[in-house]
Order: C-alpha cells, then sequence, then structure tokens
C-alpha cells in the first residue's frame, strides 16, 4: 500500500487542498496546473509526483462548483451545470446548504468513478471504443437539446443563443481540414475562440455587469447555521446521484468528451426523470444540484478508464498524465496495467485518498466562503472583473483572448437585459465543434452517401439506442407528447 | 548635490548597458513558446529537455503553451519579440507547410535552429479484423475495391494525411480518408474498428503494436528503427518510396534568425549538451522518437529537404493552396 505512506498522503492532501483553490478561479485550469507540474516534479520519484497531480485533477473538478454555486460564475467547464441551479441557491440565502450537499454528493460520485475504475475499467473501455463517430453526434444532438430547457422565458431567443454558441465554436481553423472559418484572413483568429473563454466572458463579467445594478442593495443574508446536511437528506438524493454518477463514468470514459458534457447531460437527465423536485429547476432545486456535481466528479474516475487501461486520454487532463508518465520513463498503453500492476492501483488508491481530502476540506472553511457573497459589490464586482482578465490571459497567453471575452461580457450584459439567457450559448460552444467534426467524420465515413448514414443509425445496436432516445426525448418536449400519453394511458 | 545624484544614475546607467552587451548572456531568465497545447507530442519533448537545460544556463526557462492555427500564432508571437534571445520557439514540423496552405508567410527560415531534438518515424497499423498482412496485400486489396477501404487521416499537415499523400503518389491507390483531430483519436476510431487502418507516428501506437491489438504493416522508413526491427520496411515492397525517405515529424528549438551570435552559441551548447543526457536520451526511446541533436547549418539543410519533400508532396496531391514552385521551394 505504496499510496498510505505518510509523505505521498501529505501530497496528495496538498494537491487537492491547492486544486480546490486552482478550481474555483475562472481560466486557471486543471489542465494547466497540471502541466505546470511536470515540470516541477521532474526529478521527483514517479509516484511523488502522481500523487500531487492525483489530487490537484480531484480538488479542481470539485473547486469549480464553488464560484458557480456562490458568483454564477463557474470555475471551471465541468462546474457550468452546476451554476443553472446553484447560484438561485445562493441567491436565496442557502449558499451554505448548497455547498453542503453539494461536497457531500461530489465525493459520492467521485467513489463511484473510482469503484467503476477498479471493479470494471477493462470492460467499460471496451464499451468507449465501440462508439463511432455518428455516436458522438447523437450524444452532442442530445446535449445540445438541453437548449430546450434552458431557454428562459422564450424558446426563440434561447435557440437563437445556441446557435450563436455553434456559430461561435467553429470560428478559427478547422480542425479536419487545416481551413480558416471565420478568420478574415487574421492569424489571431486561427486559434479559434477557446470555450472557457467565452465561458468567462458570458457567465463573469457578464454577470459581474448585470450585479452592478443592485450596487447599493444590502446583499442577502447567507444562512450558515447548518453546513452539513442530515443524513435523511441526503439519502432521498442518493438514487438520482447514483444514476447521475453512472452517466459520469460513461461520458468521462468516452475519449472524445469530458466532465463538462457530463455535467451537462446530467442535469438533463435529472430534469426529465424527478417529477417533483424541491423546486423547480432553474430556481434552485437541489436535484439540479446534484446532478451535474455527482456526475463531474465520477467522470474523473471514467476519464482514467482509458487511460490506463489502453494509454488513450478521457479528457485533456488524463492527456497531460500520459505526458508525464512517458517523462517519468513509464509506458502508457495496453501493456501498462500488465506490466506495472501497481501503478493502477496506486492510482486507484490516491483517488480514494483524494476524494477523502475533498470531504475534509470542501466541507471547512465553507463559511467564510459562503460570506464572500454578502460582500458589497463595489468590492466584489471589480475583483470579479480583475479575476476574469486574469483567468483569460493565462488559458493560451493571448490578448486576443481577452479582448473576445470582454467583448462577450459586454454583449452578454445586453442578452441578459433583454432576456436571453447565456447557458445556451455555452452548450453551442461546447457541442457545436463536436457535432461539426462527428457529423463530417461519420458521413466521409459513408462516402458521403446520407442513405447509408441513415441506415446506420438503425442497424447498429448502440446507434440505435442513441437515435431512439434522441427522438423521444425530442417528443417528449413538444404538445404531441401528452397525446401520446394519452392514447398509452387508454390502451393499459 | 542634484547633479550628484544624475551623474551616479547616468554612471548607473553605464554600468548596465556594458553588463548588457557583454558576453554574460543569459542574466535573466528565459521565456519557452510552446506551439501545440498541453499534453501533446511538442509539450511532453519540451517539458522533458528544459529541466536538463536549466542547470547548463544558470537561468529558468519559463514555458508557456501558445496553441492555435498548428503553431502560425506562436510563431508569429516570437517574431514579434525582441530578438535578443530571450523568446524560445519550442516548436514541430508544422511551419513548414504554412505558406503552401496560405496559413501564415512565415516558416522556419525566418528562425535559427538551436536544436533540433528529434524526429518521429512513421508506421502503418491496421485493425485486426482486416484480412492483410501486409502492406502490400493492403495497396493490392484497395486497387481492387477503390474507395471502399477507410484510412485514419488528419488535416494537411499531420503524419497520417502526410503519408497517405505519399502512398497515393506512390501506389495510386484509392482509399476513402476519414479525417480526425489529430492521429490520437485516429488511433482511437483504429481501434474501435471504425477506420481500417490509419499511417500514425511510432508514439501513437508502438504500445498497441506491443499488446498485439493492432496489426503493424509496414515501416516508413528505409532503415530498421532500433526496438523494432521485425517490422517490415516499407521500402522493402515499394523503393519507390526512398526518395522520400526519411520523413516524420520532428521536435525542436528555435530563435529568431537576428538574434546576436554569441546568445546564439550559449543557447546551441546548452541544448547540445542537456539533448546528450542520457536522461534525455532515454525519454526520447520510450516515447518512439529519433534522437537527432544537430544545430545551426546542418539543422537548416534537413529543413530545406523535409520542406521540398513535403510541399512537393501536398502539391502532386492537390493539397496546396499556393505552389511550393511560386515560394521558390525547390524540388526533392
Amino acid at each position: 500500500m505504496a499510496w498510505l505512506d505518510p509523505s505521498l498522503l501529505l501530497l496528495t492532501a496538498a494537491g487537492t487542498l491547492a486544486g480546490i483553490y486552482v478550481g474555483a478561479i475562472p481560466g486557471l485550469s486543471v489542465t494547466m496546473a497540471v502541466s505546470i507540474l511536470i515540470s516541477f516534479t521532474f526529478s521527483w520519484d514517479v509516484n511523488d509526483a502522481l500523487a500531487l497531480m492525483v489530487g490537484v485533477y480531484c480538488g479542481g473538478v470539485y473547486g469549480g462548483s464553488r464560484t458557480a454555486i456562490l458568483l454564477n460564475i463557474p470555475g471551471a467547464p465541468a462546474a457550468i451545470a452546476t451554476a443553472f441551479d446553484g447560484f438561485p441557491l445562493a441567491q436565496r440565502g442557502e449558499a451554505g446548504r448548497a455547498i453542503g450537499v453539494s461536497t457531500v454528493i461530489s465525493v459520492m460520485g467521485g467513489f463511484i468513478g473510482v469503484a467503476a475504475l477498479a471493479l470494471a475499467a477493462p470492460a467499460v473501455a471496451e464499451f468507449a471504443l465501440k462508439f463511432a463517430p455518428r455516436d458522438y453526434l447523437l450524444l452532442a444532438i442530445m446535449g445540445l437539446l438541453l437548449v430546450g430547457s434552458l431557454s428562459g422565458e422564450s424558446m426563440a431567443k434561447g435557440v437563437f443563443a445556441g446557435a450563436f454558441g455553434v456559430i461561435l465554436g467553429l470560428v478559427g481553423m478547422d480542425p479536419l481540414t487545416a481551413e480558416g472559418r471565420f478568420t478574415f484572413g487574421t492569424v489571431a483568429l486561427l486559434g479559434g475562440v477557446h470555450f472557457v473563454i467565452a465561458m468567462i466572458g458570458f457567465f463573469g463579467v457578464s454577470e459581474a455587469l448585470v450585479q452592478l445594478h443592485q450596487i447599493g442593495v444590502k446583499p442577502i443574508k447567507q444562512d450558515v447555521s447548518r453546513i452539513l446536511p442530515s443524513w435523511s437528506v441526503i439519502a432521498k438524493y442518493i438514487p438520482l446521484s447514483i444514476r447521475t454518477s453512472i452517466i459520469g463514468v460513461f461520458i468521462g470514459a468516452l475519449p472524445g468528451t469530458g466532465g463538462d458534457i457530463a455535467a451537462l447531460l446530467a442535469y438533463d437527465h435529472a430534469k426529465r426523470t424527478v417529477k417533483n423536485p424541491s423546486r423547480p429547476f432553474g430556481t434552485g432545486a437541489y436535484e439540479g444540484l446534484i446532478a451535474p456535481e455527482s456526475a463531474n466528479n465520477a467522470a474523473i474516475g471514467g476519464a482514467y478508464v482509458p487511460m490506463l487501461t489502453l494509454g488513450i486520454p478521457g479528457d485533456a487532463v488524463t492527456a497531460v498524465f500520459i505526458g508525464a508518465l512517458f517523462i517519468h520513463g513509464l509506458k502508457p498503453g495496453p501493456m501498462l496495467m500488465i506490466e506495472t500492476p501497481h501503478l493502477f492501483w496506486f492510482t486507484v488508491g490516491n483517488l480514494v485518498l483524494a476524494n477523502i481530502f475533498l470531504l475534509i476540506f470542501g466541507l471547512t472553511g465553507i463559511r467564510i466562503f459562503a460570506k464572500m457573497v454578502e460582500l458589497p459589490k463595489g468590492i466584489l464586482v471589480p475583483a470579479i472583473i480583475v479575476l476574469s482578465v486574469v483567468g483569460t490571459y493565462a488559458i493560451k497567453n493571448s490578448l486576443m483572448d481577452v479582448y473576445w471575452m470582454l467583448g462577450f461580457g459586454i454583449f452578454g450584459y445586453f442578452l441578459k437585459m433583454y432576456g436571453y439567457q447565456v447557458g445556451p450559448i455555452i452548450l453551442g460552444v461546447i457541442l457545436g465543434p463536436l457535432m461539426d467534426e462527428s457529423y463530417r467524420q461519420a458521413i466521409i465515413s459513408c462516402r458521403n452517401d446520407f442513405g447509408i448514414f441513415m441506415l446506420d443509425l438503425v442497424t447498429n445496436p448502440l446507434s440505435l439506442v442513441l437515435t431512439v432516445a434522441v427522438i423521444f426525448m425530442m417528443i417528449n418536449q413538444t404538445r404531441l407528447w401528452p397525446f401520446f400519453l394519452r392514447i398509452f394511458r387508454r390502451r393499459t | 548635490m542634484k547633479r550628484g545624484l544624475l551623474l551616479l544614475v547616468a554612471l548607473l546607467c553605464g554600468l548596465f548597458l556594458v553588463s548588457a552587451q557583454a558576453a554574460d548572456y543569459p542574466d535573466k531568465d528565459l521565456q519557452g513558446v510552446i506551439m501545440w497545447g498541453a499534453g501533446g507530442a511538442t509539450d511532453n519533448v519540451t517539458r522533458a529537455i528544459t529541466p536538463l537545460v536549466e542547470p547548463i544556463l544558470g537561468k529558468q526557462i519559463v514555458l508557456i503553451n501558445k496553441p492555435g492555427g498548428t503553431g502560425a500564432i506562436s510563431t508569429q508571437y516570437v517574431y514579434s519579440n525582441p530578438s535578443d534571445g530571450y523568446t524560445l520557439l519550442f516548436g514541430a514540423e508544422n511551419p513548414q507547410v504554412h505558406r503552401i496552405l496560405e496559413l501564415s508567410d512565415m516558416d522556419y527560415k525566418d528562425f535559427y535552429p538551436i536544436n533540433i531534438l528529434g524526429r518521429g518515424v512513421g508506421v502503418i497499423v491496421a485493425n485486426n479484423d482486416t484480412p492483410w498482412n501486409s502492406f502490400k496485400e493492403l495497396v493490392e486489396d484497395a486497387q481492387k475495391r477503390p474507395g471502399e477501404i477507410k484510412m485514419g487521416s488528419t488535416g494537411p499537415g499531420g503524419l497520417p494525411y502526410t503519408v497517405g499523400a505519399m502512398t497515393k503518389s506512390i501506389t495510386n491507390m484509392d482509399v476513402t480518408y476519414v479525417p480526425f483531430q489529430g492521429e490520437g483519436p485516429g488511433v482511437t476510431a483504429l481501434l474501435g474498428g471504425h477506420v481500417d487502418f490509419i499511417p500514425a507516428g511510432i508514439t501513437a501506437v508502438r504500445e498497441h503494436i506491443r499488446a498485439g491489438r493492432v496489426k503493424a504493416l509496414a515501416m516508413v522508413s528505409a532503415e530498421p528503427v532500433p526496438g523494432l526491427e521485425d517490422i517490415p520496411l516499407i521500402t522493402a515492397d515499394f523503393p519507390e518510396f526512398e526518395k522520400y525517405l526519411p520523413w516524420g515529424p520532428f521536435y525542436g528549438v528555435w530563435v529568431k534568425r537576428d538574434v546576436p551570435d554569441d546568445a546564439k552559441q550559449v543557447l546551441v551548447n546548452a541544448f547540445k549538451q542537456g539533448a546528450a543526457d542520457p536522461k534525455f536520451q532515454d525519454f526520447l526511446k520510450d516515447f518512439g522518437t529519433v534522437s537527432m541533436n544537430i544545430s545551426g547549418d546542418e539543422a537548416d539543410a534537413f529543413l530545406k529537404k523535409w520542406q521540398s519533400v513535403t510541399c512537393w508532396m501536398y502539391e502532386y496531391a492537390g493539397a496546396t493552396k499556393v505552389s511550393p514552385e511560386k515560394l521558390g521551394i525547390p524540388k526533392p
């Protein structure tokens, strides 16, 4: 049990604590933190280096939800869905309780992810390989259907925002043909718009501008008397969080998708399946907080599955981990588990530890965090804007990105003033490129024959399940649905 | 009193100037700009070499990733920095095709190669369920049923795309190119059976070959690669490939051409010594990369040849926007 060594214990703890803060600051990404750690731990023993990085990874994914709940600014893409119901909770003065619940549920999701990794890694990895480009397309469509639930007052405004996001995601060099799209011939635009930049602009800066309206208003008093949720509260949410954790594990294990998409799909799942939420979704439903929080932490275990069994990264962070293994003289690939099985179990043990530390660090210091929202807006808003600029610059070290981000912030402010939601924009920026790429791969694979493409959707078992799910989700949102339901009821 | 102070300031400035001119480069930390994102091959190579070079230089190299436009953005960024030798470009082969694709006016003609650390070698791998046991069988099958075989590819500039173009120009085989964002996602699709074969860098597939999850059909090299001698060379069945080889992605360090010579020399020496370190050599071997450790004129000759081979191959494949002839790139 190498991972119980006191110095490794300390490193995992330090990593987790640092990760929570890296995750909480928008723009300071876990991917970046881990890749800096590669250079930093170059001369270390591989176990020490991995212990620290695993801690940062787990802490970072969790930390993103802090600012999402408190300020409506997701610290990391995986926490975008957390803001949908987390922030309304903070506005009701329940920030302390929201963070308490999300911490316990996150750790539970984390454990489910680790369990899946430890018990079923090879099977999950083989399943993930089965996903063809057309299946990724169907997943992306499924995610995009969430626009329907995030539109706010008007469906048309939601669709407009979603479509705007999709187009924004296309800017830059087309990865499949190296052709510039919407770049107007400038090199600066070839890099495209990183979705985190859009996230910081539309959530961070525009939210800060909106809050300026309340500059004289006394902030809502946060109730921090009961932070630790009672067991009965947690028990009530266990079935939902198990379901969304399973979604998290699988979406995390898919090489083309990570915690952000897992959390969005989990939120969607909760919205469809929970009949009587504690409050309507979008106004502070605990179910809407629990679903993405359990899914994004479960996705960590999921992302490790293809990495440790096949040497294929499950998300951006595990891609950096693979580099770290190379640099430390290991050979990430299908032989890793056979030749160095201790590394697999070391990682599993590390993840368990990191989740335990997450519970400890997550539940302490909530009071101070929750009080942060009570700061006068005159202090809070400028601080948010400074952090947004620093965080944006740090992503690609590009001033261009800062201009983009500020532009999005101002644009987002006016959108919000006119009743448009910014959620669908981010959804489009994240899912648009995935849709674009996977559709083209799928149709090229059928040699541009649309008939064969449609046939593939229904003849392949996996695709068929996904196609049926997409169709069901679409009909479900239209007026036809009650009609179908009535016919069905009459028969039975 | 006031005049005394002024004099002192002037004296200090003078001292500073003298010290800056003296050959004690580097007297502050350097910045290293990585052309690709965290976790990519260029990023890995860079993060493996810098900790070995820093003690030799006696200064830190602060690394930042500046990805985008397959390296066009970082190339432009480093070029817009002062030519004082404090900004290093850690890059890969990509800028050498930027001009023919009209992505940028810049390539390595504008930069001085401090060190080309290593180059990758391609290998053609196929899904285990395919019937072929050699590259020749694959080519013959492709000629029998044109367009039906799916090859994993990338955008222009990637290894799968380039080796695909090379193969097409020699064997005239007609396969369907399914493009992916990089060879990593392409290999994943191969493992899942969504494409039939893919030319990929050894780094990306070596462990899958070793585990028997894919079939290695041919090594895109004229000479055997240490450790992988049992994979047949592509030149055995198709000797025409020899004119293009050796070909592969490469990784290195550049500064602007007009950096002072003494600074260049300090960097060349430091990187030469760092790259020779057994720790880095072991890393390259595990990474499936052939060590090069060349600089200056030798590196420039390599870069020129690489550019001429690749650009003309793209021209024959119809993938160029500007003819290499117009840009003055000689035929190989």
